[in-house]
């Protein structure tokens, strides 16, 4: 210990932060170079601390301050005022305002997003269902059987009878487009929101319950190209090329509709199975053309 | 105001791209350049409009000539670094007028489009043609919008896809990869160049015509259309032939023998050829058999329909 140290006082008042500013760099930049006090702190600050933990109970002990009592008068206040004035009293700093007006902001973009969700939900759906032959046991009677001949001499007209034709039936049981899916186009379709959450949930049920192994990489690969080139064939396809290929669909998917529903009949039919399989890859390729014209001409640009 | 400005660029551009059109079109008069290249050129070019012939010649030169068109011109890709001749050869269009490139196309058009090459020579052609006709180059890539295509005695092998047209080969060989979308395929006296080289084919809703293939591996498919395969089936090779509803028709000598698998859904199925070890199965509702036909069972064929019919018939 030399002069310099301070008496137990000063070391007192600086462990309780009662020291003014300079008089605590004083006493911290002392502590530092002088062993003695800093052993004789060290002992203060350890007194000090069972001093502490002894009344701590009488420290802890709730006695209302004023700045509570402010609080508590100002609640008072509060619950006399009406709504709209406490709304106005909000309202009343610009920082507030454009806080709400941020939130509002994101309000309607996650709202959009939502929206958007439930339609890319909506047309998964009704991939599912054009890519799907969903069969119900009277499938025959409620789509009449068509073959190529009349597919191809008649094509104008199915269209025509395929729009009025409903997608779902009574039973709420979605019932199989077969060959016409290509043919009808999507605004002609009945409103997505008419297909109930429950026969959605059987589509996707049913997409997963193969009748062909692979069937659902044929099914999903289809999808893809379908979306591609649905957006593309109105320029791509000149009109007589645009009949031939809409035909050449129908045709694919009529084997694969009538295939399927005779896998179901005998799930050991290997030629069906062998046909099926041979359909959906030229259903693959058919749209695989159209993709690549779209390319070659998209290259020549 | 800003949609305005755009609406006078757009009308500004689209005059600029007319005037541009009309000045080379009305540029009539041929266009012709030649050029020394080494004996395997490879060369590519794109065609937007105009009946294209293509020539093999025994000259190690490229002459190019263009009748009612833009005016042609040549850029070298790659050198051969012991000769410096020409490897890779762009045949590309230009405005005749300030001798400048037509633009990020390139592609040349006329009423005719005229180009002899080396007889070992690959030619890579893209676009849009009325009509093409190749002849003998040892190789072909072509791929147009629309359009027949013709190739004749081409050595190496054929890629041939078109969109709306024929596609016909003769005299060829090498391997074959035809394709086309609403027309059809006839190919006649096609050959392997290498043991391994595969014909295929396939069309969507035009016919297909095989005659005197002799290829190990022949495919052939057509979603509504036919398939007619007129030879001999060779030992151990391998026929694949499908179509949805189209009719399969074998022309086959009586001596041909192989192992038939034919499936033929909802259509029907005749042979005048006698079949050995017939067996159909009775469980299904779709039709199919497997036979031997003939004294061996070297070759397969496979034979596949949904609603057409399948005749194998004597040649």
């Amino acid at each position: 210990m030399n002069n310099e140290c301070f008496d137990i006082g000063t070391i007192q008042a600086f462990l309780d932060g009662e020291l003014a500013a300079d008089l605590i760099e004083k006493v911290s930049g002392h502590v530092a170079s002088c062993d003695e006090c800093a052993i004789f702190l060290a002992e203060a600050e350890e007194e000090s601390a069972i001093a502490f933990s002894a009344l701590e109970q009488e420290f802890n002990t709730f006695v209302p301050t004023r700045r509570l009592w402010t609080k508590i008068n100002d609640s008072i206040q509060k619950e006399e005022k009406s709504f709209w004035q406490t709304v106005e009293a909000f309202f009343s700093t610009q920082a507030t305002v454009a806080f709400a007006s941020l939130l509002i902001v994101c309000g309607v973009f996650t709202w959009l997003l939502i929206l958007d969700g439930e339609k890319k939900a909506d047309d998964l759906a009704e991939i599912f269902q054009k890519s799907e032959s969903l069969t119900v046991p009277n499938i025959d009677s409620i789509v009449p059987e068509t073959t190529f001949e009349q597919i191809s001499t008649t094509a104008p007209n199915i269209k025509k009878t395929i729009d009025k034709k409903p997608a779902v039936s009574a039973n709420n049981k979605t019932v199989d487009r077969g060959i016409k899916t290509s043919l009808v186009k999507k605004e002609n379709l009945v409103p997505r929101n008419a297909v109930p959450l429950k026969a959605k949930s059987e589509n996707v049920a049913l997409m997963t319950s193969e009748t062909v192994p692979g069937e659902d990489t044929y099914i999903r690969t289809i999808a893809t190209l379908e979306k591609t080139v649905d957006s593309r064939k109105d320029e791509v396809l000149k009109s007589s090329a645009r009949f031939v290929f809409e035909r050449d669909l129908a045709v694919s998917d009529d084997a694969i509709k009538k295939m399927k529903v005779e896998i179901r009949r005998n799930p050991k039919d290997e030629t069906a199975k062998q046909i099926l399989r041979a359909s959906y890859q030229n259903k693959i390729d058919l749209l695989n053309s159209v993709a690549d014209k779209t390319e070659l001409m998209a290259s020549l640009r | 105001m800003i949609l305005f400005s755009l609406t006078i660029l757009f009308s500004v551009g689209n005059a600029s791209a007319q005037t541009v059109k009309v000045s080379l079109s009305e540029n009539k008069a041929p266009s012709e350049k030649s050029i020394l290249v080494d004996a395997k050129v490879y060369i590519s070019m794109c065609v937007s409009e105009g009946k294209v012939k293509i020539n093999g010649w025994e000259r190690n030169e490229i002459r190019a000539f263009v009748s009612g068109g833009n005016s042609v011109n040549f850029e070298v890709r790659k050198k051969n670094e012991q000769t410096r001749n020409p490897l890779w050869v762009e045949v590309v269009g230009f405005e005749a007028g300030n001798n400048k490139n037509v633009g990020a196309g390139e592609c040349l058009f006329g009423e005719e489009i005229e180009l002899d090459v080396p007889l070992n020579a690959t030619i890579d052609i893209k676009g849009n043609a009325s009509e093409t006709n190749v002849n003998a180059v040892s190789k072909a890539r072509v791929k147009f919008q629309n359009g027949d295509i013709f190739f004749n005695n081409v050595a190496q092998g054929i890629e041939a896809t078109t969109f709306e047209g024929d596609v016909t080969v003769e005299n060829s060989s090498g391997a074959m990869n035809l394709t086309t979308t609403t027309g059809n395929i006839v190919a006649f006296n096609v050959n392997p160049k290498e043991i391994g080289d595969i014909f295929k084919s396939r069309t969507t809703s035009g016919a297909i015509t095989l005659q005197q293939l002799e290829f190990g591996q022949t495919e052939a498919n057509s979603s509504s259309g036919s398939i007619r395969f007129t030879g001999a089936i060779q030992n151990g090779g391998q026929y694949i032939f499908g179509t949805l509803n189209g009719a399969i028709t074998l022309s086959i000598p009586q001596s041909s023998s192989g192992k038939l698998n034919a499936s033929y859904g909802f259509g029907a199925f005749n042979s005048e050829l006698p079949l050995k070890n017939v067996v159909k199965p009775n469980t299904s509702k779709t039709q199919s058999l497997t036979a031997l036909l003939g004294t061996s069972g070297d070759a397969t064929l496979n034979l596949e329909t949904f609603s057409g019919a399948i005749r194998i018939k004597k040649q």
